[in-house]
């Protein structure tokens, strides 16, 4: 595993291949947002599932984490991935002016495909534990360059 | 070329305006979807009474679009709720409802009509500005956010032959933004540098824009109309 070893113990979701048993974090929630949704049943699932964990984590005053594939977020994989990432960072805004006064941040980690994803997990942790930075979507890799998002 | 648009959410507030604004600035003949039995009130224009998140919703405006005889030249998705709330307090139906009215319905019915829309055709989403964000609104900001990145990807899915922008509005008069209270409506007002609250016409001239051939090279795109707000 590259980089510094992560410390879990609050709410994670992750894609298959990584073992969570191998990761820490302090406090807070990441939810890796999977690609591959194809109709509205798979965005919608996946969107509640990130609203029913981030409303718990907001109740502990944890923050919170979105990752999301920078292909998904410019369009390139589909509709419907495209509005579950685009969605999360969105949210993930709101949730940042609501967190900010209690003490907890939200944010986004929007990676380039072919990233080692410890790396971009790492990159989340360091959100969660930052503490400061908030409603900021945070890219891995170049592939946003050049692009129109905001 | 005189064809058919295609307006949701047309019985009240900006839908209504967008779907007349398009039925006297032409050359469109204009369908006008709702749940509401009130959309009748507005002549000229083709009625279809449905609840677009229900399974069959699509297929009555297909049905809608059929009996005007032209040509399908543009989509508005324009029918939203609110349910607002913080994300602590926030209900599994505050949730849903939000997501299924304001991003669901318009996936479907634009997975649904996309087919038969002509070339030189367009697509117009009815986001927010609250898409960057705006307290209370966790459900309705992801939603108009997921709607932003549903433009993205039809823009690329539809292209060349059909263009897929979105529109932000900021502060609009209307019925969604006429309850809120005054004191917060005054507050709100006095971050926008234009001064004012938007007029729904001032929507539907944009939405007119995004659909004429005057935008013929626009794609992809968020349009904020919200006096600049997102400035302050």
């Amino acid at each position: 595993m590259k980089g510094r070893r992560l410390q879990l113990s609050g709410e994670i979701r992750l894609p298959e291949g990584i073992e969570a048993q191998d990761l820490t974090l302090s406090e807070g929630l990441v939810f890796w947002a999977r690609l591959g949704a194809a109709t509205w049943d798979d965005a919608s699932a996946e969107l509640t599932e990130a609203f029913e964990k981030s409303r718990e984590a907001s109740r502990n005053e944890d923050s919170i984490v979105y990752i999301v594939a920078n292909d998904a977020l410019l369009g390139r994989t589909g509709p419907a991935d495209a509005m579950v990432a685009a969605g999360l960072v969105s949210a993930a805004r709101t949730a940042a002016i609501e967190g900010w006064k209690k003490g907890w941040t939200a944010n986004v980690v929007a990676f380039d495909d072919g990233h080692d994803p410890v790396l971009v997990l790492d990159r989340a942790v360091s959100l969660l534990e930052d503490g400061v930075v908030t409603g900021e979507l945070v890219h891995i890799g170049p592939g946003h360059l050049g692009k129109a998002l905001v | 070329m005189k064809g058919t648009v295609v307006v949701t959410g047309a019985a009240r507030g900006i839908g209504r305006v967008i779907a007349e604004t398009l039925r006297d600035t032409g050359p469109f003949s204009v369908v006008g979807v709702d749940i509401a039995p009130e959309l009748a009130l507005s002549e000229g224009i083709v009625p279809v009474q449905v609840d677009l998140t229900a399974s069959d919703g699509p297929e009555a405006v297909k049905a809608g679009v059929e009996e005007t005889g032209l040509p399908l030249l543009g989509v508005v998705n324009n029918a939203g709720i609110t349910r607002d709330a913080r994300l602590i307090n926030m209900t599994d139906a505050d949730f849903s409802s939000v997501l299924t009215v304001n991003l669901g319905a318009a996936f479907r019915l634009a997975e649904s009509l996309s087919p038969l829309i002509a070339p030189g055709g367009a697509i117009v989403n009815i986001a927010s500005r609250a898409y960057l964000g705006n307290f209370g609104q966790y459900n309705y900001s992801m939603s108009k956010g997921g709607l932003v990145g549903m433009t993205r990807a039809l823009a690329i899915d539809l292209a060349p032959d059909v263009r897929v922008n979105a529109i932000a509005p900021g502060l609009i008069a209307s019925e969604m933004s006429l309850a809120i209270p005054d004191e917060i409506r005054e507050k709100m007002i006095a971050a926008i540098p234009l001064g004012r609250m938007g007029e729904p016409k001032e929507i539907a001239q944009a939405v007119w824009y995004l659909l004429s051939p005057q935008s013929s090279y626009i794609t992809g795109h968020v349009l904020v109309v919200g006096g600049g707000r997102s400035l302050t």
